[in-house]
């Protein structure tokens, strides 16, 4: 392999190396889109709460149980990469780490998706 | 820039006819783990305050100015944007490197990439610093 994957030492598969990419990757374009969005506020307080406002709809909500996904998984990946790269322990762990960081990854998801999704249904926030 | 291209052609991390940009290359490797490490606490507790403590229709104006009514969060929420956006650029160039293979085009792609990323970091910036609470 000529690419960069050099980087990713052992052989937990083409998969967690993928996955790392596209959330990386889609975070970075949510980052940027959410820059923006906050720049409003320093423009007009009215303009910034209208377009915020959007951000409560069942879609948009969607999205951000989405975004909560994909940046668990790259932070807990990141982690088991970075545990990998300097640790022989890591290495010889691979892939229960690999698993470990989809489980709780699908745990932490799945608990902070319903706290998102459910202000939209009981109309009024968990906390 | 165009040795940093080199090297993505001849070879692996390993390589060494070219030591320049394998340095900036091992450079890049290290500071997407230092930052990444820091992006654990950053952007994870930033998520749970502005995602799970509070629901999205309350991160409103108002929350905004409570909020960066404190320096230290103007502080926290700009160290964050620096690093998340230093982090994801660095991240998107490699995956330029592996995927466009014509150098044209990939140096057209990277100058857009970091174009566009300078930008939304001076926009953020500006916001954080300017916003009158
Ligand atoms: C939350 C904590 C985070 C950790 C622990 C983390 C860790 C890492 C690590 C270790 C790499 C691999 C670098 C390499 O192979 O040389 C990486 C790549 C990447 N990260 Fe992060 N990261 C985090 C947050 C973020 C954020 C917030 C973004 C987006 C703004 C992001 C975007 C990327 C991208 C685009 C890549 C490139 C993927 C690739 O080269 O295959 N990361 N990250």
């Amino acid at each position: 392999m000529l690419s960069r994957g050099t980087v990713y030492k052992g052989k937990t598969g083409m998969w967690a190396f993928t996955a790392h990419r596209v959330t990386g990757f889609l975070v970075l374009m949510f980052l940027l889109l959410h820059v923006v969005d906050v720049t409003l506020a320093g423009i007009s307080e009215h303009l910034y709460d209208t377009v915020h406002a959007v951000y409560g709809n069942v879609l948009l909500r969607l999205f951000e149980v989405g975004l909560l996904g994909a940046l668990v998984f790259h932070a807990l990946n990141g982690l088991r990469i970075i545990a990998v790269d300097f640790f022989d322990a890591a290495v010889r762990r691979q892939k229960q780490l690999a698993w470990a960081v989809v489980a709780v990854t699908a745990v932490v998801t799945v608990l902070g998706g319903i706290v998102i999704m459910l202000p939209f249904f009981t109309h009024k926030p968990v906390f | 820039m165009a040795q940093t291209l080199d090297r993505n052609e001849t070879g692996t991390e390993s390589d060494q006819s070219s030591a320049a940009p394998n340095r900036a290359e091992a450079r890049m490797w290290y500071y997407m783990r230092i930052s990444g490490l820091i992006l654990v606490f950053l952007a994870l507790i930033h998520f749970a305050i502005t995602h799970i403590v509070n629901d999205v229709v309350e991160t409103d104006f108002a929350f905004v100015q409570t909020r960066w009514s404190n320096p230290l969060w103007r502080f926290f929420d700009w160290t964050l944007l620096a690093l998340a956006l230093s982090h994801g650029v660095i991240g998107v160039r490699t995956i330029a490197e592996d995927y466009i293979r014509k150098p044209r085009l990939r140096v057209a792609v990277k100058a857009l990439l970091f174009t566009v990323v300078a930008g939304i970091f001076l926009l953020g910036t500006i916001t954080i610093v300017t916003f009158s609470a």
